[in-house]
């Protein structure tokens, strides 16, 4: 067949951000087509750090991969030996102590401060504020101490073991521990009341990537991002594991539904935890050791299936664990918040400016942002025709690549 | 509806069995396979678009009895009561409708599930290799979560 026309795609316009960019802080590729300044489309492309976890965790035993799931994520290493290792009670049918209960949701609320205000202070660098970045990261190091004091490691804690947890606290650690957060509790609500009323802030936030309540249970989109658009979903609410059943505490929820309330939001579960852990210090029970006795835990695993949930930072985190009798996992499947987070929200973007692009993506994690604009050349009639990628992506079968369009 | 009374439903329907359960108190049901799209369909007219959402979608390689074994986990909402709908597809040619036209909320899951087990969602145009395996592996044809899979 006989060529007509030619697509010239000028490549000067095209400009792909990532897998590493500085602005991007995950090894993702987020392909953004814009008509003049409005957004009209969005790739995502995955695959740049696929490491095999599952598939390794199935050829380790149980116990071994405690260690590996905790080292899945740098951020929250804690819910994620958490899930795993109440999967491999679940199989077992071992009962940790109320003590080691409530150390457990303690790692796992201080991980999700530091968390947050991680997630704040990178917003902060997105809009250009860089000295809010510095002060809040200045901050979360009083909760990395925290952490070390009470798991013994600032990042990686490998706190969480099968009938317990590693470590147990003493009461100068406490004291320590409730001291630390009276301070950060009086710097979270200073950030809060930051964000709440600098004008720069809001004028870049307010109204941006507006996520509707409907969208957020179509999409499964999960964690901080669906309760900042008055989905109340919180795994720590609905399952109640560990000490979560115990220990008081709200479930946030906002209306507006765009990316200054998920970030107001963040805040407010910050305080929301700072209180749950001064709670646990306070009210620690103490009927037994936390720490069990690794040489009398169980050796061999009966067949079973385990589904466990966990409230990570970013969202519901789940564990599927199979056991075939055999010393090693026959399946553990792993889904992350982020992958629906990040993955089913192509969406929230169109519509919106390049500048809002970065803004959108913190508020999920990632960033990126690229310009293109396509000419028609008619072979035949010599004719030029400037097609917008508005249009185009209107007929994107024929032209683009229509993933993640739905 | 309350998800109870829709799930009684469409098993008065012939649309799922009760199964079993998977710990701790997750109720399992099978359906077949070719009524997927049915059963989702029928799902959304008895709970809402706001009443469920599908957390994540997981492939297992049942080598030994020649099927590979998809379980839908769906959490159903305002409760948070997460339900597994199963089934079993067979393993020399894994194929089932997608759901990505009504359930959006399954893209990914879709896609992970094709790359890494080789199951293949019918209608779904985001399916491809590479979506997470390395270049290397996947140009082999290796499925790398299939149990004869050596990487």
């Amino acid at each position: 067949m006989a060529v007509t026309k030619v697509v010239e795609i000028p490549y000067t316009l095209e400009i792909p951000v990532g897998p590493q960019h500085p602005a991007l802080h995950e090894p993702l590729l987020l392909k953004v087509y814009a008509d003049g300044e409005e957004v009209v489309k969005v790739e995502v492309y995955t695959g740049y750090n696929h490491r095999g976890i599952e598939k390794l965790a199935e050829k380790n035993s149980f116990y071994r991969n405690i260690f590996i799931v905790g080292r899945v994520c740098g951020i929250c290493n804690n819910v994620h030996a958490n899930c795993y290792v109440r999967a491999l009670e679940q199989i077992l049918g071992i009962e940790p102590n109320n003590r080691a209960k409530y150390l457990r949701v303690l790692a796992m609320e201080l991980e999700r401060i530091h968390s947050h205000m991680l997630i704040n202070a990178v917003m902060a660098e997105m809009i250009g504020f860089e000295s809010l970045f510095m002060n809040i990261m200045l901050d979360r190091e009083r909760i990395m101490k925290a952490k070390e004091i009470l798991t013994g490691n600032r990042v990686v804690g490998d706190y969480m073991m099968v009938g317990g947890v590693r470590r147990d606290i003493n009461d100068e650690k406490r004291d320590k521990l409730i001291k630390i957060l009276d301070k950060t509790e009086e710097r979270i609500k200073y950030y809060k009341n930051v964000f709440m009323e600098d004008d720069t802030i809001l004028k870049r936030l307010v109204d941006v990537g507006i996520l509707t309540k409907t969208d957020v249970v179509k999409y499964a989109i999960i964690g901080p991002p669906a309760r900042a658009s008055g989905v109340k979903i919180d795994a720590r609410a609905s399952d109640k594991y560990d000490a979560y059943g115990e220990i008081p505490f709200n479930v946030i929820t906002r209306k507006e539904g765009d990316v200054w309330a998920r970030m107001i939001l963040r805040w407010d579960e910050a305080l929301e935890s700072i209180n749950m852990c001064k709670y646990i210090l306070e009210k620690l029970p103490s009927d037994g050791n936390p720490v069990p006795d690794e040489k009398r835990l169980p050796r061999r695993f009966p067949p079973c299936e385990a589904f466990t949930r966990v409230e990570a930072p970013r969202g519901e985190l789940t564990y599927y664990v199979m056991s075939d009798g055999k010393p090693m996992p026959y399946r553990v499947k792993i889904r992350t918040p982020s992958v629906n987070n990040i993955l089913n929200t192509a969406h929230v973007y169109l519509g919106h400016t390049i500048a809002d692009i970065p803004v959108i993506l913190a508020s999920w994690d990632p960033c990126i942002s690229c310009m293109e604009r396509v000419t028609v050349l008619d072979l035949i009639t010599g004719e030029r025709k400037r097609i917008h990628l508005k249009e185009l992506a209107r007929r994107r079968e024929k032209w683009v690549n229509p993933r993640y369009s739905i | 509806m309350s998800y109870k009374e829709a799930l009684n439903k469409l098993v008065e329907e012939g649309l799922l069995n009760v199964f079993g359960e998977i710990k701790p108190n997750r109720k399992v049901y099978s359906f077949d396979w070719s009524k997927i799209r049915e059963l989702f369909t029928k799902l959304i007219d008895l709970v809402g678009v706001e009443g469920f959402y599908v957390s994540t979608i997981i492939g297992t390689d049942l080598i030994n009895d020649g099927t590979i074994r998809l379980d839908y986990y769906v959490v159903f909402l305002p409760e948070e009561e997460t339900v597994v709908f199963r089934t079993f597809l067979p393993r020399e040619s894994p194929e089932i409708d997608s759901l990505v036209d009504i359930v959006p909320g399954v893209l990914a899951g879709e896609c992970e599930a094709y790359d890494l087990l080789g199951i293949v969602f019918k209608g779904n145009p985001a399916l491809k290799r590479g979506f997470f395996v390395p270049k290397d592996v996947y140009e082999k044809g290796i499925y790398p979560l299939r149990k004869d899979a050596k990487v």
